[in-house]
């Protein structure tokens, strides 16, 4: 088989991350290649480089033999390289078929030639069995149907080599499977196909080889027939010995002060998300859960912090009940909250880094009365945890856009744990796409913060932070948390284990 | 940063401003001249009528003061709803509502002493103003309805059912245009002193207010919630802020300083009700708002510059026979740079947001 793609000595660097490192990626014609590896280790970065969305720093980049720069999607395209996004790209308001051929219609005269592309794109979703209606409206189309229009798109479009980013996270079991059969039959006409996820149940059932990559390089590759989900797991977390940092004092575990028992969470669409998750948290505990994203971590922080309601089950802050209660309640009750989204929800990026840093608790003596804000005694509080927090900022008056990605975290950070009120932490992904100073820092507050008696809920995709951190660690697997145990020199293989689904 | 460094660091971002302003300025005349030359007119002359027409005498000036009166007030109204992102399109509605209102009350109530009666025409028209955002933001909150439909088609129904009223229930006969009754004496707003002008306490009322809505904004615990709510809901209901009723503030003040804005220009200029009296007074009012940056003191020279323009323009079709609408394409033109820039920014924004985007 001549090769399709190859990839060489890729490196790319974002500030303060290195996303690729010297990877290399040779790929056949008409294979199936799985790419997987944790969140964040540099898959999706790798794609993008290849479809001309990210520019490499260095390395070359070959296209059926012959080396090429693919400075746009433009290029990437022309070369015959599809690409289906995690999140789609269509257009609601238009039908399938008008999705599929938009920008390259068939013309008649001036005209788009609406039977013409109507009928092209039903050639071609038979040649593949990618059933689709061209007719319908993709505000109409199940998830599964937008997503074969968008590998007809790239079909459409002379796509010989196809990205898929994380196909799977959006389709039911049934899908999957059909998405199976059709990746198949595309690989068996001479479709190259590479294959993002972290399912690996997925990847052994479809691939022929499996490039692990962590941490922005490429750990190895291997022939999907050769090998096992545990082998597999061991390569994308690494096989190294835990190395538990020398916690300054053995925890002062004391009471519980966050009970969750049998809670279940619905997300936005109405499905199960959190399914009768129970846990508990000490005082002077970190409890870790692990696991890969997308399986319900986000709901179940928000469920506690009172940003999602919860369908059934309990919710005890030190003992009591604060299920479904306001965010205010339940903050004020003594719970803080780092999201995993600090952009979108830690901060308003617009606003001022005072503005940012008493959001949470602006309302209340001594920082306002009963209707004006105290502002001299804001700025001086805002002054003191700026300091103490290390924010750098180019002062307690500029917007919020101007901090670095980190400056940023450590914001949220000061924010939540300035005031010494919370109890209860939960901190999700608290040091995600922060540099090596800055996440110790972070991790260093969070540590201290035990050490006053809160307790610790730390929910992150990566393994070592976890395993850092934690006390105990669960797993949590399509909306089930199963406890782990102790953190100890074979935890690494028992959340592997659960990490994947497998019974503990 | 000493208070030093801080005064020359505020000096030099308002010359750029203004400086950035001024540019616009200039960009929009040369446009407007280019059309006015091809009408076969001689620009610089309109140009001369106009400046002399918004600006040319103390009289003069004090009559664009007036004129802005009611646009700095629809620029609060405008101001306060955007920075909340409560898109409010519904300011012309508001305002004929409340200016209905206190006509109403200037001339059905008689024998109250002065004070007592504009207060009282002054805060009919700011509460009926409120009243008519209620149905929009109550509408969005119970049922997603965007209130940028909701609040344009308030506009027909207040603008309509005004024009009703004055024109049968309400109809006075010696009114030569469709109106009310005058209002009573004791309701008109005093003039201040400056003879053979129209300029009354409405514009310091004005000016009051946009110093009351600045502290309001950014002084006060609710102030500051609609502003987070505006830059981003979802952070603001993350850290705990009660983020619907801040939306909901947010548009109800917006419609009763609208309101409060017809109140003024009918207590203060008119004198009584007239249909279709508004020359779109609460369009120019998100403009002067989007023009000021949605800041409350910016709203003040946002808003006498336009009352200049639109005084100005009368003063230059009767001088040089260059129809008023000219003076339309000027503001189009100013308020595309402005948007122009607007969307600059945006961008370079969304550049850097895209930029750090790892795994």
């Amino acid at each position: 088989m001549p090769e399709a793609v190859a990839m060489l000595h890729i490196t790319k660097t974002f500030p303060g991350v290195v996303a690729n490192k010297d990877v290399n990626l040779v790929v056949q014609r008409g294979e199936i290649r799985a790419i997987v590896g944790e969140n964040g280790a540099g898959k999706t970065t790798l794609m993008r480089i290849l479809y001309g969305l990210e520019r490499a720093d260095s390395g070359t980049i070959r296209v059926k033999g012959q080396e090429v720069k693919i400075p746009n999607a433009r290029v990437a395209i022309a070369l015959g390289i599809g690409m289906v996004h995690q999140h789609f790209k269509l257009v609601p308001s238009y039908t399938l078929a008008q999705n599929i051929v938009l920008g390259v219609e068939p013309r008649r005269g001036p005209f788009v030639d609406h039977e013409r592309a109507l009928r092209e794109v039903h050639e071609l979703s038979a040649r593949y069995g990618l059933t689709v209606n061209g007719e319908k409206k993709v505000s109409d189309a199940s998830v599964g149907e937008q997503q074969r229009a968008e590998i007809l798109k790239a079909l459409y479009r002379g796509a010989d080599i196809l990205i898929l980013d994380e196909p799977t996270s959006v389709l039911t079991d049934m899908e999957t499977d059909e998405l199976f059969i059709m990746l198949r039959r595309l690989a068996a006409d001479g479709k190259t196909i590479l294959f993002i996820s972290h399912k690996l149940r997925e990847v052994l059932e479809v691939s022929d080889n499996t490039t692990v990559m962590r941490g922005g390089r490429v750990v190895g590759t291997v022939k999907t027939a050769e090998t096992s989900d545990r082998k597999l797991a061991e390569m994308m977390i690494g096989r190294e010995t835990v190395e538990i940092p020398p916690r300054e004092e053995p925890p002062q575990v004391g009471q519980p002060v966050l009970e969750l028992e049998g809670v279940d969470v619905y997300d936005s669409r109405g499905i199960p998300a959190v399914r009768e998750a129970s846990l508990v948290i000490r005082s002077g505990e970190v409890v870790g859960i692990a696991g890969v994203e997308g399986n319900g971590q986000v709901e179940l922080a928000e469920a506690i912090t009172g940003l999602q309601p919860i369908a059934c089950g309990r919710i005890r802050l030190e003992g009591r009940e604060i299920q479904n209660r306001s965010t205010r309640q339940i903050r004020q009750a003594g719970v803080a909250h780092i999201p995993s989204d600090r952009n979108s929800t830690g901060v308003a990026l617009e606003a001022q880094v005072w503005e940012n840093l008493i959001a949470v608790d602006y309302h209340a003596p001594p920082y306002s009365g009963m209707l004006v804000l105290a502002i001299n005694r804001i700025l001086s509080y805002a002054k003191d945890v700026v300091t103490r927090f290390g924010v750098q900022t180019p002062g307690l008056k500029s917007p919020t856009r101007n901090l670095s990605g980190g400056n940023v975290q450590r914001l949220v950070v000061a924010r939540e744990l300035g005031s010494n009120r919370a109890r209860v932490v939960v901190a999700a992904q608290p040091t995600r796409g922060i540099d090596i100073a800055g996440t110790e820092a972070i991790r260093r507050m969070l540590l201290e913060y035990t050490g006053r008696g809160a307790g610790v809920l730390l929910i992150s995709a990566d393994l070592d932070e976890v395993l850092a951190l934690s006390d105990r660690v669960m797993v949590m697997y399509r909306g089930r948390l199963a406890d782990a145990g102790r953190v100890d020199e074979t935890i690494r293989q028992r959340v592997g284990r659960l990490m994947t689904g497998a019974e503990p | 940063m000493s208070s030093k460094a801080r005064l020359k660091g505020l000096l030099i971002g308002v010359a750029m401003q203004a400086a950035n302003y001024a540019l616009i300025l200039i960009m929009a005349l040369v446009v407007g001249a280019a059309v006015i030359l091809v009408s076969g007119k001689n620009p610089i002359d309109a140009y001369i009528a106009l400046f002399q027409g918004a600006l040319g005498s103390p009289i003069k000036i004090a009559d664009t003061l007036d004129r802005s009166s009611v646009l700095i007030l629809t620029g609060l109204a405008a101001a306060v709803a955007f920075r909340t992102s409560v898109w409010n399109l519904g300011l012309e509605g508001q305002l004929y509502a409340g200016a209905f209102a206190a006509a109403w009350v200037g001339f059905s109530i008689h024998g109250l002493p002065s004070p007592i009666h504009i207060t009282l025409c002054l805060l009919a028209g700011t509460l009926v103003g409120g009243l008519w955002g209620l149905p929009a933001i109550l509408l969005k909150l119970r049922w997603d309805v965007n209130e940028v439909v909701s609040t344009l088609m308030l506009n027909y129904i207040a603008i309509l059912f005004t024009a009703y009223l004055v024109a049968f229930p309400f109809r006075s006969p010696t009114a030569f245009m469709p109106g009310t009754e005058t209002l009573d004496a004791t309701a008109r707003l005093p003039r201040l002193m400056i003879p053979g002008s129209v300029l009354n306490i409405g514009f310091l009322i004005a000016l009051a207010f946009a110093f009351s809505v600045f502290w309001f904004l950014y002084r006060t615990k609710l102030g500051y919630e609609l502003r987070m709510v505006g830059f981003n809901p979802r952070f603001a209901g993350y850290a705990g802020m009660p983020v619907r009723r801040s939306t909901f503030l947010a548009m109800i003040f917006s419609g009763a300083l609208a309101g409060l804005g017809g109140a003024v220009v009918i207590t203060g200029f008119f004198g009584r009700f007239i249909s279709s009296f508004s020359v779109g007074y609460g369009w120019d009012g998100m403009v002067i708002s989007l023009l000021a940056q949605n800041h409350p003191l910016g709203v003040i020279p946002a808003a006498i510059f336009y009352a200049a323009l639109a005084n100005g323009a009368l003063a230059m079709q009767s001088a040089t026979g260059v129809p008023q609408a000219l003076v339309v394409t000027v503001k189009g033109t100013i308020m595309f740079f402005v948007t122009v820039q607007f969307f600059i920014a945006f961008l370079n924004r969304r550049l850097r947001q895209w930029m750090p985007s790892t795994s």
